[in-house]
């Protein structure tokens, strides 16, 4: 059996967390873009994370008197975040014939970013098509595989507080993400080759 | 493939590598960060516009009332059913019942016609008939129980 360890705050931040709640619109004011950004790349469609993020702080809000403050307020969003996913993941397989993802996010507006630093126009390129790659590997990893690398290559989370988040314990996620990472440098690299 | 997640635990890198990659795959993965950030940002960044959630409040009260008119519907569709077989339940029952009585009365029937037929005394002129009959089943009966006896004796001995 793999060990859970525990995220639980010291009591003096447990009050902090469970005053930070009382005020709701600074909540939402520093929240919403973690929680958007999470779904966004968890379901790949704008339209459905802000959908889903107003949902979240919906029952966030519905919700606020049973936080007791046990977990930081990014987790505790981030776990009402992942349920809805899961909900809607399911209620999506119900309805199989729909058309889905209207509003997709394309690969392409992913990559159309510029990194940092002086790069030639053939390293930007390069670097652009690297991240596509990735996300098209992304997009192909198991649903828990995906969210366990997004949690901690996107939202830069612990594995305690992934494990937190996902009711895993941390030696599930740590394989989950090892595995992730294996298929996603397998695939980019080798589509990286190919084109070489 | 469907292998658990638990059979890699030994073979798992160290949690610093798990975390962090290093080299060019290092590099690529914060890119990726970077470009997953900024892609949500554009949107995300907006100030929340005034009555934001109420979209949602919209959307959970239509998906009540979906699972209402859903629950409604079927207890409806069973009640129209259940209607419709009243019928056919409520005749079936009689009639087995009928059926059962009227069998009932034609095995009392026979079974009274069987006993008057053999309780009917027998004409004078059949007598010596009669008592031919009585005569053939003692002599039946002798003879099965001198057959049984040497038998008898066989197994004794």
């Amino acid at each position: 059996m793999g060990h859970m360890v525990s995220t639980e705050l010291p009591p003096l931040a447990r009050a902090e967390s469970v005053l930070e709640l009382a005020d709701f619109d600074e909540v939402v004011r520093l929240y919403r873009p973690r929680i958007f950004r999470f779904l966004m790349t968890s379901l790949g469609d704008r339209d459905l994370a802000e959908s889903l993020t107003q949902d979240c702080f919906l029952k966030a809000y519905t919700a606020r008197h049973q936080f007791r403050g046990e977990s930081s307020l990014n987790t505790w969003l981030t776990r009402i975040a992942l349920n809805l996913v899961r909900d809607h993941l399911r209620s999506q397989r119900m309805r199989f014939w729909q058309k889905t993802r209207e509003t997709a996010l394309d690969i392409v507006d992913v990559g159309d970013w510029v990194p940092d630093g002086a790069c030639s126009p053939e390293e930007v390129c390069l670097q652009q098509e690297r991240v596509r790659e990735i996300w098209r590997s992304v997009d192909k990893l198991s649903r828990q595989q995906r969210t366990v690398f997004l949690l901690r290559f996107v939202e830069e989370m612990e594995l305690a507080e992934i494990a937190d988040v996902t009711g895993m314990n941390t030696s599930t996620v740590k394989s989950h993400l090892y595995r992730a990472l294996r298929i996603v440098r397998e695939r980019a690299s080798g589509k990286s080759e190919g084109e070489q | 493939m469907n292998t658990h997640p638990e059979q890699f635990r030994d073979v798992l890198p160290p949690d610093e590598v798990l975390i962090e990659p290093s080299g060019q795959f290092g590099n690529d993965l914060r890119n990726f960060r970077a470009a997953a950030h900024r892609a949500a940002e554009r949107q995300a960044s907006e100030p929340v516009p005034f009555g934001w959630l109420n979209a949602a409040k919209r959307r959970r009260r239509q998906a009540q009332r979906r699972l209402m008119f859903a629950l409604v519907s079927a207890t409806a569709c069973v009640a129209l059913l259940f209607t419709a077989a009243l019928p056919t339940l409520h005749h079936s029952k009689p009639v087995t019942e009928a059926a059962v009585h009227q069998s009932n009365a034609d095995d009392t029937a026979l079974l009274e016609q069987v006993d008057t037929a053999v309780s009917e005394s027998v004409p004078s002129s059949l007598a010596p008939l009669d008592a031919l009959d009585n005569l053939d089943t003692k002599t039946s009966t002798d003879t099965q129980t001198s057959l049984s006896k040497p038998e008898k004796k066989n197994v004794s001995q």
